[in-house]
């Protein structure tokens, strides 16, 4: 593994069609940065970890499409694997919302949650579209893949990387990942493995992944959001206040017309006016807009 | 191995039978993706469920457990039938022109020379046809061996593979097409097995018929090639090759039979017959030196000629010691105490249930090891009353390899040598030392007492600095061996004398450990290719050190054609350089320096015919394979059903006259198999947080039609019984294992992995696999049928 | 309930607990009572001065809640400051992100903190309390207490309705799939904090007076409220998140949420039915309001089965 430069853009390519479910790399990350991993409870047999979260930075899927009859070709196609990973997104919908700015790009190009910015908000977890960030009750803060800074600080590879023996982890600079990857696909294109497919190599999803995937079947299959259906949190900021507004100017305009004027001139001593408003409010008030008004939205 | 880990790359087509590299051996397995990756090589899993290795394979092939001989079978058929086997192979490297004599026949599912009585046959019954002295051979003699051969496979025509195996006959075509391809010299196929093969009453059986298919294809001493036994242990080679099993001294000479009078006797017995006059037969003629150094290594000056160097003292064991037979005889109560070390009997089975008995009519057992085990702790063991115990449990704390230096050997025979990585922790001891220790012991009783035969004991040399704590490099030094004239230690097996001037622990560790050091510490690999790897082939011989001489592949002679250029020019093995005169590549697995040519010594130098064998009298069960149902099968063979199982397989409780333990298909209608997942190493790692976490639970894999039948949904509790013992865990609901379709009958195969007990972190794991398993084995090697048997299912 | 491509969500719920749910609820009376309470004060009778003072009582008494609920909820309650202040070495100093409700809200949440404080302290001092601080009263007495006021109104609206943005500014199934959650949680924030006010008029004798017209105001909001429940369920069907929203359990809440717009809508209809010519119907209900303890407390239990219905259904 070459040198490790700050200042470049660094990734996965993670080639699920290689990836033979060992979770080595769930290990290995769990074993460098010292997480205990939860209570063991059986999932469905080979998935037991179950998803990504503040314990599991690293989660193995297990996707079962074999067919029952006696003959499956594997080739990654009939029992999908795939190591699932923070994707590190070039638009980032954590570090959008994130209200303490704990959430930083670092200069390896990847999206590190300062601990002891943090303080547990968990506003990233409701943004981020992968399901990737959890809440650490005894920490106090959320955490998720570091994509290892604290290893490529020191001029080592990411620990999961390291750990997967078959290759299906690849680190290293994302232009180099990413031709690595073109090669790989068109191989498996001309083996006619047609229904493999980059995901997030390019700039389809959130301006690109730095860690990206080879997926054997279309990205909703493995949990993934598609092209389309991946979208930041802030589309909603316009409409949201928009919406708000709009009630709030009906608010104030019911309440303009609740709280008129009933009599004039205005009485100076209110203790002693009777409690009573004159006929024409009546009228008025059951005729009010309002409900046209609200129907109108 | 016959070749090694990263030598896998090199092959065109992989079959993976009986292993599944990806969760067992996952680190290795990166070879096979290399293959695939790098030249496209074609993966086939023959397995009955599938597995993680599957998924990335090309093919899967879901074959019914313990039917591979009818495989490859048909796979031998086809390529005899298709002329597709490698002629000039075949006629100069194996023994397929050997007249076999009229003795030898099947018929009925039985080959000549059966004993009743005994249950056994006589192998001297299969024999070739002598003249003057040596083998005749005439491969158009209807009785050459590969007229034989002919005749015996004939019968597993695809059709029959089909209905012995599962199989669909198309997809066997498929992949037969495959293979036979294989056959050009210029195509390389592997074969990669490990215990799915030899857990089976038929297991040598079933590895000889794939070594069958790889000599016909000339597949054998070529790099890609070769049949490759994925080992177990990180070090189970380095068990092997030091005579863990009963039946051999270190390097694989065999142990003394009683009425051996001395090494004449012996070696007679057996040392193989040089059979053809240029076959080299390098351990027939040498046996004597390998035994004669081994005897001067144990017992020293105390081994003279006059004495046939101390013959005497080693033992001669009237009957079979393998692991079933320690807990039969345990069971018959012929056993005062047993020492456990490294290894959980109780959870390895077969048959646990047995098992606990044997070991509850022990009067003591001893445990070493770092933890507590089901062994350790047996008598505490769910239905086991410790009140009702008398067995005295010694638990001796070992340390953990983590905690030795030493070496490990791997399946590729490299012997590497590692560090100390922790410090023993508490008052644990290594095994050797504790072992020393006891021996210095029980000597002193000798000493003291005398006793009926004292001498193998008090003579033994314990040539280290403190004999009560032997460090492992002096260890391996006396392994080494060294002239006792010099003192000096050896470089080659080929200095070995049988005059008692040398030394060997071990023969074929002789060089790994010589005067210039210790080569097992050696470690130029991949960080300079071009320096440490001057053939590109990935040999890399100065990485550790590989058995034997540091040879990487072996009957690499066989890499090249008769006169000594490479079959395939792109995949050297070794090959002859006539300007400088001698053999060049791997390290040669042949005379260095003996000329290509008609008089040239034969390829396969360690055997008597100086051939591979594919007709072989080496094993107990039938000089072919042949396909035999397991002792516990839902059918009847399909090519003899009058003699369905194995004749020769010895049935242990009913030679004890305890009651029978098999079950019938009409009681337990399900295949079950039994094996390992990634997440786990057997029992031990129920003692480590994170792999438990990874796999929690004990569970059994169902098939998708069977569950819909019974009701059963993934997570729910059911109970598999067999005629042995139950478990019940959880199901997994799958696809992945069938059914399948058997002699027009639907079978549903079962999967049950092996990992948990009632020790460790999750100890509400307290299920063996082995409550289910037969207490049978292989018929030569004993191994018991882990991987086959009947089992009932139902939902909790 | 969902049409062809419903929208793709694979994300993780935050896990937020009840204390953000009683965060939204009193963030959201905190606000509309201070509306009222301005309305009130600058559009109403003079006789309507009582009932503004209670509103900013209530607005302060409720406002003191929402940072103790807030910071609870933190998994670091000692570094709620790090929302407005960034700690990060190299980059210390205020944040304020625009684009992110939370950031805004922290920062809305203090101004009008302060702005609800000080119409709290001055609304004591005309009470006749602390007249030490009278030069507070005169101070606000002209046209600086009315931009407090509007100020403090504008900060009130911003604060009932921008904990529906916050949830809608993220990946949720249901939250992120309408721009309804602001508004409905500020209309509901109205017409829950108008049925704080009649719950409280019972304690401020002077102010009763104000019952009718707010009890119109509640109807008016109860409708805008209806509305945008209505309004929320449509744009949740294209999205495919219907089910999850009003699916079983979380129907029952939304019950609960109907029921506490029944008062409102019902009075609205019977009133209308019960036209006289003098038609002198509003006092009698706002009396009958006056009265009644269970109407505003139904209205009330609604506005907090609303949040929880939508806070939680994808928890
Ligand atoms: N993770 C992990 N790795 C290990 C170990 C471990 O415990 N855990 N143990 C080590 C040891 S000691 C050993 S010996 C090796 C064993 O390595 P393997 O032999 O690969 O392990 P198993 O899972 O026992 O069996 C392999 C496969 O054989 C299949 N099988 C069963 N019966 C048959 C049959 O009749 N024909 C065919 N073709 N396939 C069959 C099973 O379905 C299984 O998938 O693994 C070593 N590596
Ligand atoms: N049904 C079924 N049964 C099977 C199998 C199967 O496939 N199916 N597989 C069989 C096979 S191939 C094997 S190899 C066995 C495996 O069975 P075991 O070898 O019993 O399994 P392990 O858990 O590896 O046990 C190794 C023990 O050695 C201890 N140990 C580790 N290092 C040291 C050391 O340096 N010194 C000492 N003294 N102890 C040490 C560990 O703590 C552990 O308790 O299981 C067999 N049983
Ligand atoms: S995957 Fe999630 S956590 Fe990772 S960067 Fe993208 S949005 Fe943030
Ligand atoms: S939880 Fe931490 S990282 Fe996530 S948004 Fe809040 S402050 Fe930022
Ligand atoms: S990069 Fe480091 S932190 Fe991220 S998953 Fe891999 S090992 Fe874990
Ligand atoms: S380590 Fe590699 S092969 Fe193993 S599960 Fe992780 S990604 Fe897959
Ligand atoms: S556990 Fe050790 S021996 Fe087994 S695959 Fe992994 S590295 Fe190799
Ligand atoms: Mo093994």
């Amino acid at each position: 593994m070459a040198e490790i430069t700050p200042g470049q853009a660094y990734g996965f390519f993670t080639d699920t069609s290689v990836c033979i479910g060992c979770k080595a790399c769930e290990v290995a990350c769990k074993q460098w940065n010292e997480l205990d991993g939860h209570d063991p409870i059986f999932g469905d047999g080979y998935d037991n970890t179950g998803s990504l979260d503040s314990q599991n930075w690293r989660h193995v899927k297990f996707i079962d499409n074999v067919p029952n009859e006696t003959m499956g070709t594997g080739a990654g196609k009939a029992w999908l694997m795939m190591s699932d990973v923070c994707k590190h997104c070039q638009h980032a919908s954590c570090m959008e919302v994130c209200p303490t700015g704990a959430i930083i790009r670092t200069e390896f190009d990847s999206v590190f949650i300062q601990p002891d910015v943090c303080n547990g908000c968990r506003d990233c977890i409701s943004a981020c579209p992968y399901g990737v960030i959890g809440h650490s009750e005894e920490k106090g803060v959320v955490q998720k893949c570091t994509l290892c800074y604290d290893r490529l600080q020191g001029g080592m590879e990411p620990a999961c990387a390291k750990a997967c023996p078959t290759e299906s982890i690849q680190f290293g600079p994302l232009d180099e990942l990413r031709q690595a990857a073109q090669q790989r696909v068109d191989a498996l294109h001309s083996q006619g493995v047609s229904q493999a497919q980059l995901y997030g190599a390019d700039d389809s999803v959130y301006g690109g992944l730095n860690a990206f995937f080879l997926l054997m079947d279309k990205p909703e299959a493995y949990h993934l959001p598609n092209a389309e259906n991946a979208v930041l949190p802030s589309r909603n900021n316009l409409g949201g206040y928009l919406g708000a507004a709009l009630t709030a100017v009906l608010a104030v305009f019911g309440g303009l017309i609740a709280f008129r004027r009933r009599r004039e001139p205005a009485v100076e001593t209110p203790a002693e006016v009777p409690a009573a408003a004159p006929p024409a409010t009546v009228e008025s008030t059951v005729d009010e807009p309002e409900p046209e008004a609200g129907e109108k939205e | 191995m016959t070749n090694h880990w990263r030598d896998i790359r090199h092959a065109d087509l992989i079959l993976v039978n009986g292993a599944n590299p990806a969760e067992a051996h996952p680190v290795g397995f990166r070879w096979l993706m290399r293959a695939k990756l790098d030249r496209g090589a074609k993966i086939i899993h023959a397995d009955p469920r599938f597995t993680r290795t599957s998924a990335v394979a090309d093919t899967h092939l879901r074959i019914r457990t313990g039917t591979d001989v009818a495989y490859f079978g048909g796979l031998i058929n086809y390529v005899l039938e298709n002329n597709l086997y490698h002629k000039e192979y075949v006629e100069w490297a194996t023994n397929a022109g050997f007249v076999v004599t009229a003795d030898y026949s099947f018929s009925d599912g039985m080959f000549n020379g059966f004993n009743q009585q005994t249950g056994t046959y006589n192998t001297a019954a299969w024999a070739y046809v002598m003249e003057n002295g040596q083998a005749k051979v005439d491969i158009a003699n209807p009785r050459s061996v590969l007229n034989l051969l002919r005749e015996h496979y004939k019968r597993y025509t695809p059709e029959m593979v089909e209905r012995i195996t599962g199989i669909p006959r198309d997809q066997f075509l498929s992949v037969a097409k495959l293979v036979g391809e294989m056959g050009r010299p210029d195509k390389v196929m592997t074969i990669v097995y490990a215990v799915g093969l030899t857990h089976h009453t038929t297991g040598v059986q079933l590895i000889r018929s794939a070594a069958i298919l790889q000599l016909l294809l000339g597949n054998m001493g070529r790099p890609g090639g070769g049949m490759n036994a994925e080992r177990g242990h990180a070090n189970i080679q380095g068990n092997t090759d030091h005579a863990i099993s009963w039946d051999i001294l270190p390097g694989y000479l065999r142990i003394p039979a009683p009425g051996q009078k001395n090494i004449a006797d012996h070696l007679t017995a057996s040392a193989s017959k040089k059979l053809l006059p240029n076959a080299v037969n390098f351990l027939g003629e040498n046996y004597r030196k390998f035994l004669v150094s081994l005897l001067k290594a144990w017992y020293g000056d105390a081994a003279t000629p006059a004495n046939e160097f101390a013959f005497d003292y080693l033992p001669k064991p009237a009957a079979n010691a393998s692991w079933i037979s320690i807990f039969d005889q345990a069971l018959r109560g012929k056993m005062e105490g047993v020492i456990l070390s490294g290894m959980t009997a109780t959870s390895i089975g077969p048959d646990s249930n047995q098992v606990l008995q044997a070991l509850s009519n022990l009067k003591w057992l001893c445990v070493m090891d770092p933890f507590r085990t089901t062994s350790s702790e047996f008598w505490n063991a769910p239905g086991m009353d410790p009140a009702k115990i008398q067995t005295e449990v010694f638990m001796l704390p070992a340390t953990h390899w983590i905690e030795k230096d030493g070496s490990f050997t791997n399946s590729g025979r490299w012997a590497q040598w590692k560090e100390q990585v922790l410090p023993p922790e508490g008052e644990s001891r290594h095994d050797h030392w504790v072992l020393a220790e006891l021996f210095d012991r029980v000597k002193g009783f000798y000493q003291q007492q005398g006793g009926k035969f004292p001498d193998p004991v008090l003579r033994l040399t314990l040539p280290y600095q403190d004999p009560r704590k032997p460090e492992l490099d002096e260890i391996a030094q006396e392994i080494n061996g060294k002239s006792l004239a010099t003192g000096q230690r050896l470089a080659t097996f080929a200095d070995l004398k049988d005059d008692g001037s040398t030394t060997a622990g071990d023969w074929i560790y002789t060089g790994a450990y010589p005067q210039s050091g210790n080569l097992m510490k050696r470690r130029d690999g991949v960080q300079d290719q071009a320096k440490n790897d001057p053939t590109g082939m990935g040999f890399y011989p100065n990485w550790a050190w590989a058995w034997p001489l540091n040879r990487r592949v072996l009957y690499n002679r066989a890499s090249a054609d008769p006169a000594g250029n490479p079959w395939d020019p792109k995949r050297v093995g070794i090959k002859w350089d006539a300007a400088a005169g001698k053999w060049v590549g791997d390290v040669p697995d042949y005379p260095g320096t003996a000329a290509p040519g008609p008089t040239a010594p034969l390829p396969f130098i360690m055997t008597g015919e100086g051939t591979g064998r594919i007709f072989s009298n080496g094993v107990a069960d039938g000089p072919f394979p042949e396909h035999y149902e397991p002792v516990e099968s839902p059918v009847q063979n399909p090519l003899h059903p009058q003699v369905s199982a194995t004749p020769a397989a010895f049935l242990y409780d009913q030679k004890a006259g305890r009651p029978n333990r098999f079950g019938t298909v009409a009681e337990f209608p399900y295949v079950a198999t039994s094996y390992r997942l990634t997440e786990h190493e057997h029992y031990v790692t129920q003692n480590v947080e994170h792999l438990v976490q990874l796999q929690p639970e004990a569970f059994v894999e169902v098939p998708a039609e069977l569950a819909k039948e019974k009701g059963i949904a993934t997570g729910d509790h059911v109970r598999v019984s067999s005629k042995r013992g139950k478990l019940e865990v959880r199901a997994v609901v799958t696809n992945r294992l069938g059914p399948l379709q058997i002699d027009g009958k639907k079978i549903y195969q079962i999967g049950i992995p092996i990992h948990w007990g009632f020790v460790g972190i999750n100890t509400g794991q307290h299920w063996l696999a082995n409550a289910l398993t037969p207490f049978v084995g292989d018929a030569s090697a004993r191994t018991p049928e882990f991987k086959a048997f009947l089992v009932n299912i139902e939902k909790m | 309930m969902s049409l062809a491509e419903p929208a793709q969500h694979f994300v993780r719920a935050p896990g937020w607990t009840w204390y953000i749910l009683f965060y939204f609820f009193f963030a959201g009376l905190s606000g509309g009572t201070y509306v009222i309470a301005t309305l009130l004060r600058l559009r109403g009778e003079p006789t309507d001065e009582p009932a503004a003072r209670l509103g900013c009582y209530a607005s302060f008494a409720t406002l003191l809640v929402c940072p103790v609920m807030l910071i609870l909820d933190l998994g670091s309650p000692l570094r709620f400051w790090h929302m407005l202040w960034n700690t990060t070495p190299g980059d210390t100093g205020p944040i304020f992100k625009y684009w992110s409700p939370m950031s805004v809200g922290a920062w809305g949440l203090l101004v009008f903190g302060a702005l609800v404080t000080v119409s709290f302290v001055d609304t004591l001092v005309r009470d006749g309390k602390l007249g030490w601080l009278g030069w507070v009263a005169r101070l606000l007495d002209g046209a600086l207490g009315k931009v407090v006021m509007i100020a403090g109104a504008l900060f009130g609206l911003f604060v009932a309705g921008y904990t529906g943005v916050l949830l809608a500014v993220s990946n949720q199934p249901v939250w992120s799939d309408s721009w309804t959650l602001g508004g409905l949680f500020l209309a509901s924030g109205m017409s829950g904090s108008v049925a704080l006010l009649l719950f409280l008029l019972r304690y401020r004798a002077p102010a009763e007076i104000s019952a009718g017209p707010l009890t119109v105001s509640e109807r008016l909001y109860a409708v805008l409220e209806l509305a945008l429940v209505v309004i929320f369920a449509i744009t949740l069907v294209p999205a495919g998140t219907f089910d999850l929203a009003f699916g079983f359990p979380w129907i029952l809440l939304w019950l609960v949420a109907l029921a506490g717009l029944a008062p409102g809508i019902g009075g609205l209809v019977t009133s209308r039915l019960a036209v006289t010519p003098e038609g002198i119907t509003v006092p009698v209900h706002s009396a009958s309001a006056v009265r009644s303890v269970a109407v505003p407390v139904l209205i009330l239990l609604g506005v907090l089965a609303l949040r929880a219905a939508v806070i939680f259904s994808i928890e």
